[in-house]
């Protein structure tokens, strides 16, 4: 399934994630995390994976010039 | 221990059970709630997880490169780089439940009665999975019924995301990773020997991220570094031996012993536990 529009989204979300990544390991975010104070460096590590993720799967999802 | 969760955590037998059950019943000294055990297991995994990637070095090597070219083409061509995508596919789910409720799982279930009843539940997953396999198996020698069954490479991106999912019921001590992977491979269509490939392969980047992001916490005072450290090479010489072990028993075996011997050694552990031997 090949679309500019899905792939723009999943770009977005790839720089969502990337941020969220930042907050929590700024520790400025703190939710869901298992103390309320300090860096949580595992959180922000799986969210700069799953902005990795988002940005692959952009690129999936982008329409490729016909060879 | 690092012996014992070396062997364990390849084995479909839960080396968190084990590590949870075995030295309540042996009476050692330490408990998981101890502060100091954390980084003791953290280095036991970092040594399972270096075992895998020796074993599957050269295959490590084609997947980084078939993951970073499919990714930048965005167009999977070879074997090697739709495999690597499907490991991406089946380690995010078991990443962000790892994440977000490990913890709070093993808190919950930290004891050795729930641990010994998970080890039951977990050899009659073993053997419902065996069962449900052979409804589907033809031919007469095992290697006629396993040749019906394909690759790793061959799995479903759906299945992919569904055995990854499934490692994070490995968070309840008793429940084993390897176990309802394996499993899952084997419901997705996948040969015995390929759901233990595909099974260790899914494991190694969560093990090893598991661990590595703990590290810190083995700068901690009072933590014996030299004494942990020579229990992570014991649990990755167990690990390295258990792998292939498994490999070459997986061409022709089945998960029913394994489904048996946690059924049994989870009752007789209730009992133990029942009238504290």
């Amino acid at each position: 399934m090949r679309s500019s529009g899905i792939a723009l989204a999943l770009s977005v979300l790839g720089i969502v994630f990337i941020i969220i990544a930042a907050l929590y390991a700024l520790g400025v975010l703190q939710l869901f995390a298992s103390t309320s104070s300090g860096p949580h460096y595992k959180h922000a590590v799986l969210f700069v994976v799953l902005a990795v993720a988002s940005f692959v799967a952009a690129n999936f999802a982008r329409p490729k010039a016909a060879t | 221990m690092g012996l014992l969760q070396g062997a364990s955590e390849l084995f479909p037998v839960s080396s968190l059970g084990h590590a949870v059950i075995v030295p309540s019943l042996l009476h050692w000294g330490f408990k998981q709630s101890d502060p100091s055990f954390v980084p003791f297991l953290v280095l036991l995994h970092i040594g399972t997880a270096s075992a895998l990637l020796v074993l599957y070095r050269d295959q490590w090597v084609t997947i980084i490169r078939g993951f970073i070219s499919a990714a930048l083409r965005g167009q999977i061509k070879t074997d090697a780089e739709r495999l690597s995508m499907l490991l991406l596919v089946g380690t995010l789910p078991a990443a962000v439940l790892g994440v977000y409720l490990e913890t709070r799982i093993k808190t919950l279930f930290a004891s050795p009665y729930v641990a010994a009843g998970f080890l039951v539940v977990n050899g009659l997953l073993m053997l419902g999975f065996e069962e449900l396999r052979r409804r589907r198996e033809r031919g007469a020698t095992r290697a006629e019924q396993e040749s019906q069954f394909g690759e790793a490479e061959r799995i479903s991106f759906r299945a992919a995301a569904l055995v990854g999912a499934c490692q994070a019921l490995a968070f309840i001590p008793g429940i084993s990773r390897s176990g309802v992977t394996i499993g899952g491979g084997l419901l997705a269509g996948l040969r015995h020997q390929e759901a233990a490939r595909f099974s260790f392969l899914l494991a190694t980047p969560v093990i090893l991220g598991a661990g590595v992001v703990e590290v810190p916490g083995l700068f901690a005072r009072g933590v014996p570094v030299a004494e942990y450290v020579a229990g992570a090479v014991l649990s990755g010489i167990a690990a390295y031996a258990s792998a292939r072990f498994l490999l070459r028993y997986f061409r022709s075996g089945r998960l029913d012993p394994y489904g048996f011997y946690c059924v049994a050694a989870g009752l007789v552990s209730l009992a133990l536990l029942h009238f504290n031997l």
